[in-house]
């Protein structure tokens, strides 16, 4: 059996806010651990508040759990530095927010360069080459000089979808990609992930409450208040 | 595994954002160029009047001014201890003022020549009387020189108007007066004034030069032959009132003076001790001046932290999602520093060259020569040295460096999770 990409083991998140009336500690997530597969398509669901963001957030190495073990493949990033973090998450991590975020001062084309030339991963006609092919596989060929303003909702996303692929992540981490989108792009986007995940067999991980998203993916993990409430296996 | 490094991706971001908010990247600019601008000007202005100054004194004020005035060794206090005994000075009180000559002028002269490093030695007396011209009566400075060894020591022909300067050698009657004196008792070449003597004779002087050296302080005095000024003064023939020396090194003469009043007990004072209060005030106005300026350039480095807060806070996100696209700390740092150095060097650039223009036009502006001033002069007389560049152009980048850190390390130090959450 193939080994999973990521492990996650006794995760903890206790997030402590100063206020008024003294020291709050919020445990977020009390006790997680769940491997995810290779090539697997999982959706993390949840009322708000569950914790998805936060487990998304710990599982792509932008927060540090307050105790337990996350491994990416062999990796454990629980233990990394804020620097080494940050070359991980370049490497080997992919992000699509629920915003895109895309930097407004650069193309469509130059900010899927940016993740590529980040830290010299590629050079600098590679890195063309391949953003190119990765914006006319996200149905963009046509846009590649626009700046983000001169695009639409959905496309902004689409872009934001090839930048995330730049450096051939080793999964893609996406939070709440449609949240923001009319239900035809949310459709398109919904497709794109999918392709991406069946002709390349990319591993995503997507956090969503839209229940008819999640259900064509292969794995939802359903959470309530940090705890795993289901955990649905639904194609292979 | 980290490693800081500065690739040709941070420069590009970094530009491109500053590039993208044209207006206030462009008023950044001007401020810091102008506050570059108006420091060079400022030095270069303030440099050039000393200078000139000097310059002018150099030319006109001997090295070494010899006085009449005696070296006295002062008492320190009138009762003082030696070997467990007190004593008791006593100053006679009544004490006759002396004159101040010089006295037997050619054995001081004689004794000074010991000085090997001293070129030319000047007799000159100096005296205060009372010009009659027509109805008008005014007091005159009268200086009484040998012309040939006056000349050697100041070249003094070099400021005649009209008239020769060696002339006065063989005119025992002649009399050279400065433009300023001359046109105070409005008289010109060739008219003739009454001098009262000290004696209270009146002697007729015929005007047969005037000069102009544009230092009023000796544009006040006339010039006569040295044997009519003692007569005028009532002093003999071997009495002075100053020597006047020219040496060989002028960065020596503080030293060669010091030797000189050792060796013959009168006061030697050099040309900058002489001008001593004037260089002064002229220091003093220009550390005032340079403050002044130093806070303009403050200013600007103020307008420079400006552009870099709002360019991060308004930048929150993009910071955020670079991080996540996996920039380092010290990556996100530079892209703000690197703005603020852009800034601060191509406001620089602009600055010196502005100031370049400036100086320039600053150069040819008219003045109205002033008569009370101490020098006369129809134009600002503008400094110029690559200095002023290089202080100017450093000091506006180090304040702005400086006002860069602050905000370049806060977009460090921004946590992305609270942004992309949306908390911030």
């Amino acid at each position: 059996m193939q080994k999973p990409i990521i492990r996650l083991e006794h995760v903890c998140k206790t997030l402590i806010s100063k206020s008024n009336e003294g020291i709050i500690e919020n445990t977020i997530l009390p006790d997680l651990s769940f491997n995810i597969e290779q090539g697997e398509f999982t959706a993390i669901t949840g009322p708000s508040g569950s914790g998805k963001t936060t487990l998304l957030y710990l599982m792509g190495g932008l927060d540090k759990p307050s105790s337990g073990k996350i491994f990416l493949n062999d990796w454990e990033i629980s233990q990394m530095n804020e620097d080494e973090l940050a070359v991980i998450r370049n490497d080997k991590l992919g992000f699509v927010y629920q915003f895109h975020f895309l930097l407004p001062e650069f193309s469509a084309l130059e900010n899927v360069m940016i993740p590529m030339l980040a830290r010299g991963k590629f050079g600098q006609k590679q890195a063309k080459e391949r953003a190119k092919a990765l914006l006319s596989q996200v149905g963009l060929y046509e846009k590649l000089s626009s700046k983000p303003n001169q695009l639409s909702g959905g496309q902004q996303q689409r872009v934001a979808i090839a930048r995330s692929l730049a450096n051939e992540p080793v999964v893609l981490l996406a939070d709440e990609p449609t949240g923001n989108l009319d239900s035809h792009n949310s459709a398109l986007i919904y497709d794109l992930f999918k392709r991406l995940n069946e002709e390349n067999g990319q591993s995503i991980i997507i956090v969503t409450h839209d229940e008819h998203f999640a259900s064509k993916t292969d794995r939802i993990l359903h959470l309530l208040d940090g705890r795993i409430d289901k955990d649905q296996v639904l194609h292979n | 595994m980290v490693k800081v490094k500065f690739n040709y991706t941070i420069g590009n971001i970094s530009l491109r954002q500053l590039t993208y908010r044209k207006r206030q990247t462009i008023l950044t600019i001007s401020g810091i160029s102008l506050g570059v601008m108006v420091l060079i000007s400022a030095i270069s202005l303030m440099d050039g009047l000393l200078q000139s100054f000097i310059d002018k004194i150099v030319n006109i004020a001997p090295h070494i001014v010899i006085s009449g005035e005696k070296i006295k060794t002062t008492v320190k206090d009138t009762l003082y201890q030696a070997s467990g005994k007190t004593y008791i000075n006593f100053i006679k009180n009544v004490e006759r003022k002396d004159e101040e000559i010089i006295k037997n002028y050619s054995r001081v002269i004689y004794l000074i020549q010991k000085e090997k490093t001293v070129n030319v030695i000047a007799p000159v007396v100096s005296v205060n009387l009372i010009a009659k011209f027509g109805t008008l009566s005014q007091p005159l400075e009268l200086l009484g020189i040998s012309p040939e060894l006056h000349d050697k020591i100041v070249k003094f022909s070099d400021n005649m108007i009209s008239g020769k300067f060696s002339e006065l050698e063989r005119t025992p009657d002649g009399l050279i007066i400065g433009t300023t004196s001359a046109s105070d008792l409005s008289v010109k070449m060739g008219d003739k004034l009454q001098i009262v003597s000290n004696s209270g004779g009146v002697v007729t002087v015929r005007i047969i030069g005037v000069f102009s050296t544009g230092i009023n302080d000796i544009d006040n005095n006339a010039y006569v032959n040295l044997r009519l000024a003692q007569n005028l003064a009532g002093y003999s023939s071997d009495e002075l009132t100053n020597l006047y020396l020219r040496v060989t090194d002028l960065s020596k003469d503080a030293a060669v003076a010091r030797s000189i009043e050792k060796m013959i007990n009168y006061h030697a004072k050099t040309w900058e001790e002489t001008a001593a209060s004037v260089i002064s005030l002229y220091k003093m106005i220009s550390v005032m001046v340079y403050f002044l300026v130093f806070f303009v350039i403050l200013v600007a480095g103020f307008g420079v932290a400006n552009v870099l807060i709002t360019n991060v806070l308004e930048k929150y996100r993009d910071i955020a999602i670079l991080k996540s696209l996996g920039f380092q700390r010290n990556e996100i740092t530079w892209i703000y520093l690197i703005q603020g150095l852009f800034v601060a060097i191509i406001g620089a650039v602009l600055g010196c060259l502005l100031a370049l223009v400036m100086i320039k036009v600053l150069g040819t502006i008219k003045i109205t020569p002033s008569k009370t001033g101490s020098i006369r002069s129809d134009r600002l007389q503008m400094g110029m040295s690559i200095w002023y560049f290089i202080f100017a152009s450093s000091f506006a980048i180090i304040i702005s460096l400086v006002a860069s850190i602050g905000p370049s390390r806060g977009a460090s130090k921004l946590n992305p999770v609270e942004i992309l959450r949306g908390e911030r």
